[in-house]
């Protein structure tokens, strides 16, 4: 096990920028996401780190070892992609055994009980003798993910490897994949573009956009306080208002000019400072509710900020509802535990604590 | 360990290099000497040969004028003009592309019908068909030459049958008319196989689309299909052209000298050695066909991109019961299929025929006996079955031996991307440039005659010269065939062994490769059969010497007339080898080869 660290690592293909001074350092035994819209060069840093593209610039060191310039095969780690790529003229017996040709399995055992042990640690004993291509999708990862542990590799990287599966299946091999590092306490770097999935299983989360870093983080802090509209915008559903500084005793913000008839509408949001500066909030729909009718002025009450705004889409999903409405002109989303869906003119709620400034505007 | 990992990952760049240097030897030095002989006298530069030939009316017909009085040009013009354009000639080049232009134009109207069926009619033995498109580029063309005299000669199963009806013979040995008909044969597989390709890919919800918009049949096919069949259409006509132009044993057995094109001369200007003027004439040619080829590959690549993953347009029955007799377009197909089997099945059937009847249509094994009696004759300079199986064999042993390596190296740097693959791409087409015959006189003048290079003699047998020539001829036959294999490839494959452990050659050897096993295996099959029916350079290199192959014992029995006005001897040779070419080509069909050039 060992702990990877990259520093200012940019790739470019053919002149075009792939990766940007990308620095992350991932700490032993953790499991550490990747997580981007697809593009964004995730998959390119993961590819960086096990040797198949080499930096135009920084260092790559796993185990405090520089490894730029060593070839993939030289460096101790263990890869799963997306389609598995199981050897097809291989059995499942051959494939996982395929990397102890080259390294020795850790601890003194033979080439024969480590594939033993691995394909019991998958839950695919007595299947050595199958042809890979004969397995389903979710038992194709499986093995893919034993081969790649067989030589005990000190980092292991995966490449989306739940894209390739129904929705059910993916959640369920999820929890397979998080309880086995868990288990083996194995440093994991973990590429995905679903942000849920992010989310769902990792120690921290690094979102990847345009082929630099957004934000690093633990999922709560990815979600509850994004750093950056991409990623206010990217994990999860969100409001996003632009506004001007309007005092910063008491920090206000105006969400709308107002005009000679109308004053603006203004929020209080804590910590912004600088009179006439644009910027950026968030706030997350499920914490925007729907309060009984209310007088058309927005007020605030006890810390809590109202709108009134009138429904323009319900979706129902099964657990809440998703409610889109009009202010002024924008789009909010609203995420309710309703018994029934709601309709015309309403007020929106939300608390001042819910309320979260970006950085850029 | 650490020596070893050093090796591994030497071997694939000196793979590649000395693939390189291997060429260099026996394909690009070879025929740069011959190239810069034609523009040097006694060790000076001069343009002289070349001008020579230039403005010489044998060669250059009416447009010698143009290199020697290029000012006198629009006075010359204007004047045929008033004198009301009396014929004029365009000499033995101008012939040539004359030549090439009719056969490339019969290639065309006889393979076209045959991709429209191929991609839009569905009936039973269609992939057969399909897959039977490949068979002329196994055939020995010298084979299918003697095949050719066998149906239409004078005494050929086509007069064999006139005389049976009472009618007079018919007189096509000799003519452009049959050398056409051959290079048809040859080159309208290759239309049909292009074009049907492209029209398979054309998304039929294109065409739908077309049509709900209100397009009608014809219009959807003029909107959407034929700009999609054009450029196939092209590509085959531009390398029919090449091929056809360069064609040697076709018009060397069906047109002798009367109907010598470049290639026919060059070659008896080396059995009249005089070398120089080959030279000078091989010069000339190739610059042309590398002209040719290289306006080709521009084509070529500009269409690339069209590669559909959508719908293919569903296919039409061609046997629709009793109602078939009532559809027009399917008894025009049956009419096609009958012209199909004469062209294509009658020269090979005839060959057959012919090696076992008698001119008067009885049965005899004579002719098998004459080569019989050939392998046991002891006089000197006979040219006997035996050897020429055996040195035919042989070299195509030697050839797999050498085209294999070099056609996968070159196919893994072709597949890499980069400089390297255009270097691979650019050294893949030379050979298809540049004519047997040169590569041929090449040799001689290089190796065969000796050499000198870096301060040592050199000096190469014919049969090592032979093997060097076929495998020239032969390796891009193997990347052509590896190398969309290992392309198709997910290089997840290649990557996952490298994380394992496994060194590049590693990867390449424990797992693309053997996923690639079968495009290895017909690649090396083409290679065979290159060099089985491999007859340009061969009979240059042989000449004189017991080396002979097949396909050249072939060519000395056509000219042996001691069985009478007959090819007897030369049909039993035809279909020892036909025996021999078709086994090429099971294993080639079995293993699913390609060659999409």
């Amino acid at each position: 096990m060992s702990s990877v660290t990259l520093r200012d690592i940019s790739v470019a293909f053919d002149g075009v920028p792939a990766l940007a001074d990308v620095s992350l350092s991932i700490e032993e035994g953790e499991f550490f996401t990747l997580v981007g819209p697809s593009g964004c060069g995730k998959t390119t840093t993961l590819r960086t780190v096990a040797g198949f593209e080499s930096p135009d610039t920084g260092s790559v060191s796993i185990g405090g070892e520089n490894v730029v310039g060593l070839p993939p095969e030289d460096r101790n780690v263990g890869i799963v992609f997306q389609n598995y790529a199981l050897f097809p003229h291989m059995s499942v017996r051959e494939n996982v055994a395929y990397g102890l040709r080259y390294r020795d399995p850790p601890g003194e055992v033979s080439t024969e009980q480590r594939v033993a042990e691995l394909l019991d640690l998958v839950d695919m004993a007595g299947m050595g003798d199958r042809d890979p291509e004969a397995l389903s999708g979710g038992q194709q990862q499986r093995i893919a993910l034993a081969r790649a542990l067989a030589p005990g590799p000190d980092v292991l990287l995966l490449d989306e490897p739940l894209s390739a599966l129904d929705a059910r299946l993916r959640e369920r091999l999820r929890v397979v994949i998080r309880d086995l590092q868990q288990d083996l306490g194995i440093t994991t770097i973990y590429v995905t573009h679903d942000q849920a999935e992010a989310l769902a299983i990792s120690d921290r989360v690094a979102v990847i956009a345009d082929g630099r870093v957004e934000q690093v983080g633990p999922p709560e802090a990815i979600y509850r306080e994004p750093a950056t509209r991409f990623v206010a915008e990217f994990v999860g559903d969100n409001n996003l208002f632009g506004g001007v500084v309007v005092s910063a005793d008491p920090p206000r913000v105006g969400l709308d000019p107002g005009s000679d008839d109308a004053p603006g509408t203004t929020i209080p949001v804590d910590g912004v400072s600088g009179v006439g500066r644009e910027v950026t909030l968030s706030i997350r729909p499920e914490s925007v509710s729907i309060v009984g009718d209310a007088e058309r002025q927005s007020t605030d009450l006890a810390g809590s900020i109202t709108l009134q705004a009138t429904v323009s889409t319900v979706e129902f999903m099964g657990d809440a509802y998703r409610v889109h409405c009009e202010w002024r002109g924008r789009e909010l989303l609203a995420k309710i535990d309703a018994d029934e869906p709601p309709s015309g003119a309403v007020t929106l709620s939300f608390d001042r604590e819910d309320v979260t400034l970006l950085e850029e505007p | 360990m650490r020596t070893a990992r050093w090796v591994e990952r030497a071997a694939l760049p000196a793979g590649f290099l000395a693939t390189l240097v291997t060429l260099l030897g026996v394909f690009y030095y070879p025929v740069g000497t011959v190239l810069s002989e034609s523009v040097r006298e006694a060790g000076r530069f001069t343009l002289d040969p070349l001008l020579a030939v230039l403005t010489d009316p044998f060669y250059t017909g009416v447009a010698h004028h143009l290199f020697a009085d290029p000012l006198g040009v629009p006075a010359g013009l204007l004047e045929w003009i008033t004198a009301g354009f009396p014929p004029i000639a365009f000499g033995l080049f101008g012939f040539t592309a004359y030549q090439a232009a009719l056969s490339t134009a019969a290639s065309v109207l006889l393979g076209l019908p045959g991709a429209y069926v191929l991609a839009r009619y569905e009936f039973r033995g269609r992939r057969t068909l399909r897959s039977l498109t490949i068979v002329p580029f196994v055939l020995p063309s010298i084979m299918v030459a003697v095949g050719f005299l066998a149906m239409f000669g004078r005494t050929g199963l086509l007069n064999d049958l006139l005389s049976v009806a009472g009618l007079g013979p018919v007189e096509l040995t000799f003519t452009l008319q049959l050398i056409v008909l051959a290079h048809a044969f040859y080159n309208a597989p290759l239309v049909t196989r292009l074009v049907a390709t492209a029209w398979e890919s054309v998304d039929r919800r294109q065409v739908e689309t077309a049509r709900a918009m209100g397009a009608s049949r014809l219009g959807a096919f003029r909107d959407v299909v034929l700009p999609a069949l054009l450029p196939a259409l092209l590509t085959a006509s531009l390398l029919t052209f090449v091929f056809t132009f360069m064609s040697f044993p076709i018009v060397l057995a069906l047109g002798g000298l009367d109907l010598a094109t470049v290639e026919v001369w060059i070659y008896a200007r080396v059995q009249a050695l005089d070398l120089s003027e080959a030279a000078t004439l091989a010069t000339l040619e190739t610059v042309l066909s590398l002209a040719l080829t290289y306006l080709y590959l521009r084509y070529e690549a500009r269409q690339r991109s069209a590669s559909g993953a959508g719908q293919p347009l569903p296919r039409k029955s061609l046997a629709i019961g009793w109602d078939t007799l009532r559809s027009p377009v399917r008894l025009a197909i049956a009419g096609y299929g009958v012209v199909v089997a004469v062209v294509f099945v009658g020269p090979l059937l005839s060959l057959l025929i012919e090696s076992v009847t008698t001119p008067d249509g009885t049965f005899t094994t004579a002719y098998y006996e004459f080569l019989l009696a050939r392998q046991t004759s002891t006089a000197v300079g006979t040219t006997k079955p035996l050897p020429a199986i055996v040195n035919s064999l042989v070299y195509g042993a030697g050839t797999l031996l050498l085209a294999v390596p070099m056609g996968v190296v070159v196919a893994v740097v072709a597949t890499r991307g980069g400089r390297g693959s255009r270097l691979a791409e650019a050294l893949l087409t030379a050979p298809l440039a540049v004519s047997g015959i040169v590569v041929g006189l090449g040799l001689l003048q290089t190796f065969v005659f000796g050499t000198v290079l870096f301060g040592y003699r050199i000096t190469a047998a014919g049969p090592v010269a032979i093997v060097f020539a076929h495998a020239a001829a032969a390796y891009p036959f193997v990347t052509r065939n590896v190398a969309p294999a290992l392309g198709g490839l997910d290089s997840r494959f290649r990557d996952a062994a490298r994380s394992l452990g496994a060194s590049r050659l590693r990867a390449l050897v424990e797992i693309e490769l053997p996923l690639v096993a079968t495009a290895v295996l017909a690649g090396a099959a083409f290679a065979f059969a290159i060099s089985i029916g491999e007859f340009d350079s061969t009979v240059l290199l042989a000449e004189g010497v017991d080396s002979y192959t097949m396909p050249v014992a072939l060519e000395r029995y056509v000219g042996n007339r001691s069985l009478g006005p007959n090819l007897g001897p030369a049909t039993a040779m035809g279909t020892v080898l036909l025996f021999i070419t078709s086994l090429s080509f099971v294993a080639i069909d079995r293993l699913g080869g390609r060659w999409e050039p």
